[in-house]
């Protein structure tokens, strides 16, 4: 027994490669999670591993392999502390919806084939009209038209609040003068005054 | 700490003001929900010529409690009020818009269409 374990442990002393990445990939994640303190430790760091397996051109390419209409991509470092990139593509179908986060998936299943962990990204919402899939570094959304229409995530993440402000004011100026009563009392009486 | 009959305040564009919870989803006989639980509730208050209407029963995520929340590395967040967004049955937000700061914990509890509706995340 006593021999086997010094054997292991002496194999394992002898791969010094292996261990001193293994070191440096620590020191990084501590280093990121000192820079930015109110993150996760251990979830994000699962994160930070999905979203180095497929980059955000390869995930372009994937988009366009599978007929995504309008894809859009939003660089959202300096807006959001938790999404470097927003991707947001549309479906034409719930059916082709499911399609493209399957594809998702499946790229960064076959790029890590015969790995010891395989990273998954986390997909949301399947048999929806809004799916996402999260990598971690960057989200990609998928959405139906209609739901695309309604959300209307472009105007959010670009920085055009006004727009909508300006739509938003009309509508309650609108509502305010529907609900404001017509005041019949004072009208009629200078009329019957005339008469 | 939410339970049934607390009032809550609505945290989108939706329509509804003010909910009440009546019961919290996930086990059967639980006292208190917290950030990122779903519950049932009452629509109490809201506003006019908008889909959702006073005493519908809807689906909302609490997204903020007076309660603090606790985090491993031990920040302690607590927000002023209890808001909650309204969502439907397959978990996309009724609203199109969110207010206010969020809590990354939603992120974890695969609900990162109301995070990345957001304007602010802690």
């Amino acid at each position: 027994m006593l021999s086997a374990l010094r054997s292991r442990s002496s194999s394992l002393l002898k791969s010094p490669p292996s261990s001193s990445l293994l070191d440096q990939s620590w020191k990084k994640l501590l280093a990121l999670s000192a820079s930015n303190p109110p993150s996760f430790s251990s979830s994000s760091s699962a994160a930070r591993d999905v979203s180095e397996v497929l980059s955000v051109p390869e995930v372009e390419k994937i988009l366009s392999d599978v007929k995504a209409d309008n894809v859009i991509v939003i660089p959202t470092e300096n807006q959001s502390c938790w999404a470097d990139v927003t991707i947001i593509a549309t479906g034409r179908s719930d059916w082709h919806l499911k399609n493209i986060a399957q594809a998702l998936v499946y790229k960064a299943k076959q790029k890590q084939r015969g790995e010891k962990h395989v990273m998954l990204p986390c997909v949301q919402g399947y048999d929806t009209k809004w799916i996402v899939i999260d990598y971690g570094k960057f989200v990609v959304h998928a959405l139906d038209e209609k739901a695309r229409v309604y959300f209307n995530l472009e105007s959010l993440w670009t920085g055009e609040p006004a727009s909508a402000n300006d739509n938003s004011d009309k509508d309650l100026q609108n509502a305010f003068v529907k609900v404001r009563p017509i005041n019949n009392s004072k009208k009629k009486n200078p009329a019957k005054l005339s008469s | 700490m939410i339970q049934p009959q607390t009032y809550l305040n609505v945290a989108d564009n939706s329509g509804a003001r003010k909910l009440m919870c009546i019961r919290i989803i996930g086990a059967s006989n639980r006292r208190y929900a917290h950030i990122g639980d779903v519950i049932v509730a009452v629509i109490k208050e809201a506003i006019p010529n908008t889909p959702l209407e006073r005493s519908e029963v809807i689906r909302a995520v609490i997204v903020r409690t007076c309660k603090e929340l606790k985090r491993k590395n031990g920040t302690i967040i607590r927000y002023d009020d209890n808001a909650a967004v309204v969502i439907d049955q397959e978990g996309n937000p009724k609203g199109t818009r969110v207010f206010g700061a969020i809590p990354r914990e939603l992120r974890q509890l695969n609900f990162t269409k109301i995070v990345s509706l957001a304007p602010e995340v802690l």
